[in-house]
């Protein structure tokens, strides 16, 4: 049974990199405009491959392990530098399971795959949503010129990607991260020779290389703090083999207990594991990062040494799933042609960044503070890009934002810090793929028929025209806001009730030790939050008390309204998020009808396009009640899932599951109210006139403000009446001086005044929204020109001191040879005699040298 | 006589044989002497491999010179080929006439016995007119023109 998982998780990646090479090998040539079949069918194979893993998984990890079920393919190994580094010796843990990480440790890379269920789970979402992209762009791309290539490309991506999700090494997932980014750049600049495809592919290639350079120092640090970088346990001479394993993690258990480290001077033990004796002796456990042994133990760093780690990972999920600092990225590859929009850059790629943090949970876990960053830099990116998507007017770039918004969504909930809100995010993700997916295919559907025109301005009232494309990309528009009971709804509602448990959870807390120090008792002991709700009993080894018992009051109060903060603008948020879809939704597909000139015969989309979003849209509507038990609405089966998975089974994630998953009526119930008051009132604004819409733009545009920054009414100064009259009856008096004086004063006044008002001008609510907060000026202003102007002067001095250096030393040698050159004459004889004097010299100095 | 001074006799005729074409190497101008020469030094060598082949008692260096020899051979057959090409090309035989391999910038080297031309009075051919046997000198029939 293992050997078919193994089977089925190698042919996943290997189906369309097969398809890739065969498409640019074949596609000029030969296949042309069939160029997308191979693909489709590797993507088809792919796809029963993974449901056939998921199956597995599912009924693999019914056997219940104390930390998860995983199953790993160790293919090669890729390097081995021995005694790469030598750990020191760390005290042990305090679970019974503990070991320590002392001793020499080989840099070993193991191309190693691995089955979980979160990865099980990805590749399912992956494949699934590649084969419709990939039905629908054979349709989309038809006629293109490089469409042979496009269809390489995608087949490249699918393959990193599923690469990515698969393998169990952070090396690798590096690689693999940079080839998902390497397949991004290839897309975005699809159409090359366009300067702004050309330019967004590189600004998307050099923002996504500000995050790796985080993520590279992420992995430098675990490596030297944990000594590994798979993240299964292996042996030490390699092996994986999964009862070999538990076998040596049962013997390193018992040494733990023979030599207990409190008897022990603390160098004893380093001397006898030597390498060499290392080797001769029996292997012994490396214990992966996110290993079984580790993960049960909950053997992780916390303190400084967490933080650093994990700030530096979520520096790498920024860039790849475009986050607040680095998500300027984003909404440029929108350039890209609109499949690749959808399956990379809302659909699968982009949630990468979560997918790697949800794999870290444990890291973490192990450090709440990282966990507030997340959730803030979560929190913030969602209200963020929302208050931008709201008035841009290309229908893609509204897409791009909400993308950005609802990955700030998952960050959110992965910032929770408790199962629930990982669970949640993740969910987020799932249902996200399949409604974003099919809200950017229908925006593709429409740019196919308005002939490439995207901007709002220039169509409307396609309902008509385009009445499949209508339809599901109303479904999806629905799902996106969280209407009950599609898709977003559900694991909108699971976010944001994670968020509202944790803020409950800090409030208990408080709660508890007011009422402790009231009667006086030692709240320490006592802190038993959450005895009720959260299953201490399980695990009470590791989480005896409340995961805040040692947390210091102003602590827990910072926590505490950060996190309601956070609640309430993960509620307006929907809001926006709401309202936004809507408004694109109304400005495309009711109104008069328009259609810009380009598009004389707009015409419905071919069937092969509008299956893939059929497909799409039944899967936006039941993909998020599909998994909830009907019984107990708070109770998913895609959280029970996921609990097999090792990294979501560590004990300390565990320890943050409630007993009885509750569904939060309250909850769900304000976040349906606020997503129906932002969809009336994009309905109210957008159906009919939209003086309405017109109007709030102009307020928000502070229009009245312009008519001061206005230079006009200077000029009008000299008609008034008695201004004229007095500066006229001093210029007569000889006293002209003293109007110019008092025209001087006035300007200086003016300025004072002005320049606010004229800066105020460009910071309207309405401009900063539709100017994206100016954020790509300040990147301008502060980091591209300044190294823009250092490049110059670095190249200035390369062109003139450095090749001016290597060129002296080049023009030695001509100078030299000048000096020889008039013996240079061509005569025969000449040469010969120079070589006879040249052989008696030598024989003169052998002679004499004796 | 002695095994050595048969050697030093020996030597000394490879010596001589040696500096001879040596000399004549550097000091004539004709290319076939010039090749001529080089040979000579070859046979020069050839000799006192023979010498130190007899010394030792060993066949080794009369072995050696049989492959010389025929190297030799083929190394006349095609310099010959060369000298007649480069002859056909100039007109004569003069080494002196090669030069190009001088770097450039480099004033050639003229031979100063050579009565530079006038450009002044140039000497314009003139041909017989037909019908009539022309006027041989009748000294070029005792002798032939030097090459």
């Amino acid at each position: 049974m293992n050997d078919s998982i193994s089977t089925a998780l190698i042919l996943i990646p290997a189906l369309p990199l097969a398809a890739a090479i065969l498409i640019a090998i074949l596609g000029p040539k030969l296949l042309r405009e069939y160029s997308h079949v191979p693909l489709i069918i590797a993507l088809i194979g792919s796809f029963l491959a993974s449901l056939f893993l998921l199956s597995q998984v599912l009924d693999d990890q019914q056997i219940k392990s104390p930390a998860g079920f995983e199953h790993v393919v160790n293919l090669w190994t890729w390097a081995n530098v021995d005694n790469a580094i030598v750990l020191p010796r760390s005290p042990l843990g305090e679970s019974p399971y503990s070991l320590t990480d002392e001793g020499p440790r080989n840099f070993r890379i193991d191309v190693a795959l691995r089955a979980d269920a979160l990865t099980s789970m990805m590749l399912c979402m992956v494949t699934f949503i590649s084969t419709l992209v990939a039905v629908y762009a054979s349709g989309y791309m038809h006629g293109d010129r490089g469409y042979w290539r496009f269809f390489s490309y995608i087949g490249l991506f699918v393959f990193s990607m599923a690469m990515l999700v698969s393998v169990s090494n952070f090396v690798l997932l590096f690689v693999f991260w940079e080839a998902v980014g390497a397949c991004s750049y290839l897309l975005i600049g699809f159409w090359y020779e366009k300067p702004e495809a050309a330019a967004a592919g590189k600004k998307a290639f050099l923002v996504n290389r500000v995050g790796d350079f985080g993520f590279a120092f992420g992995l430098f640090l675990l490596w030297t703090t944990y000594g590994s970088l798979n993240f299964h346990d292996t042996l030490s001479d390699g092996s994986v083999d999964s009862e070999k394993v538990a076998a040596a993690y049962e013997q390193a258990l018992e040494n733990r207990l023979v030599t207990s480290p409190s008897d022990q001077p603390p160098t004893a033990p380093s001397k006898d594991t030597s390498p060499a004796e290392a080797e001769t002796a029996e292997p012994t456990l490396i214990r992966g990062v996110l290993g079984q042994s580790r993960i049960r133990a909950n053997d992780y760093r916390t303190g400084g040494i967490a933080l650093a780690i994990c700030l530096l990972l979520l520096v790498g999920a920024c860039g790849k799933s475009a986050q607040f600092p680095l998500h300027v990225w984003l909404p440029d590859a929108m350039e890209g042609p609109t499949p690749v929009s959808a399956l990379i850059h809302a659909a699968t790629m982009v949630t990468a960044g979560v997918y790697m943090v949800t794999r870290c949970s444990p890291l973490f876990f192990a450090s709440p503070e990282a966990q507030l960053v997340v959730a803030c830099i979560g929190g913030f990116t969602a209200l963020f890009a929302g208050l931008i998507a709201l008035t841009q007017w290309d229908l893609k770039r509204v897409m791009a934002y909400s993308t950005l918004s609802q990955l700030g969504y998952m960050f959110l909930a992965l910032g929770v810090g408790t199962f629930v809100g990982v669970t949640a995010g993740m969910f987020h993700l799932f249902t996200h793929a399949f409604f974003k997916a099919l809200l950017f295919l229908g925006a593709g559907s429409v740019m196919h028929a308005m002939h490439h025109v995207i901007d709002m301005r220039e169509f409307s009232g396609l309902r008509k025209v385009l009445p499949w494309t209508h339809r599901t990309f109303l479904v999806g528009c629905l799902a996106l806001a969280g209407v009950f009971p599609l898709a977003g709804f559900w694991s909108k509602d699971g976010i944001l009730g994670a968020v509202h448990d944790k803020i409950h959870a800090f409030e208990h807390e408080i709660e508890h030790r007011r009422e402790h120090d009231e009667h006086g008792g030692e709240h320490r002991q006592a802190a038993t939050l959450g005895q009720e709700t959260f299953v201490v009993a399980r695990l009470a080894e590791t989480t005896a008390h409340s995961p805040f018992a040692d947390w210091n009051d102003a602590t827990l109060q910072r926590y505490w309204w950060t996190y309601t903060l956070l609640y309430y603008s993960g509620i307006f948020t929907a809001f926006l998020t709401a309202f936004y879809t809507f408004r694109a939704y109304c400005l495309t597909f009711w109104g008069e009808l328009k259609i810009p000139a380009a598009a004389h015969h707009a015409h419905e989309s071919p069937p092969v396009m509008i299956a893939p979003l059929m497909v799409l849209a039944l899967c936006a509507i039941v993909v998020g009640a599909a998994f909830l038990d009907p019984m107990n609405l708070g109770h998913s089966y895609f959280a029970d899932f996921l609990t097999h998975a090792p990294s979501l089974a560590s004990p300390v994630v565990e320890a943050t599951r409630p007993l009885h998953p509750e569904f939060h009526l309250s909850v769900a119930g304000v976040s349906t109210i606020v997503a129906l008051a932002g969809i009336g009132l994009a309905l109210f604004m957008y159906l009919g006139e939209r003086t309405e819409a017109r109007w709030v733009q102009r307020v928000s545009d502070l229009e009245g403000a312009n008519q001061w920054t206005g230079f006009q009414w200077i000029g009008r100064l000299p008609q008034i009446g008695w201004i004229g009259w007095t500066t006229g009856l001093l210029r007569r008096s000889g006293l002209g001086f003293l109007s110019t004086l008092v025209g001087l004063f006035l300007g200086l006044v003016w300025l004072i005044i002005a320049i606010p008002v004229l800066l105020v001008q460009y910071f309207t609510p309405y401009r900063l929204s539709q100017n994206k907060f100016y954020i790509d000026e300040l990147y301008n202003a502060f980091i591209v020109w300044p190294l823009r102007i250092l490049a110059a002067v670095l190249a200035w001095l390369d062109r003139w001191v450095l090749d001016g250096l290597v060129n002296l030393v080049g023009y030695v040698p001509r100078v030299a040879g000048g000096l020889m050159r008039e013996m240079h004459s061509g005569l025969v004889q000449f040469y010969a005699l120079v070589m006879v004097i040249g052989v008696v010299i030598l024989i003169v100095a052998q002679v004499f040298a004796r | 006589m002695s095994e050595l001074s048969l050697l030093n006799n020996t030597l000394l005729v490879g010596a001589i044989l040696f500096a001879l074409g040596l000399i004549g190497f550097i000091t004539r101008r004709n290319m076939i002497v010039m090749f001529l020469c080089a040979e000579m030094m070859l046979q020069g060598v050839s000799v006192s491999l023979v010498a130190w082949g007899r010394y030792h008692n060993d066949w080794g260096g009369q072995m050696l010179v049989v492959f010389i020899i025929a190297v030799a051979a083929c190394e006349a057959a095609i310099a010959l080929a060369l000298v007649l090409l480069l002859a056909a090309k100039s007109g004569g035989l003069d080494a002196m006439h090669w030069q190009s391999l001088r770097e450039d910038g480099v004033a050639p080297f003229v031979d100063r016995a050579v009565p530079e031309e006038v450009q002044d009075d140039p000497i314009w051919p003139v041909l017989t007119r037909s019908g009539i046997e022309p006027a041989h000198d009748p000294e070029e029939d005792l002798h032939r023109s030097r090459v």
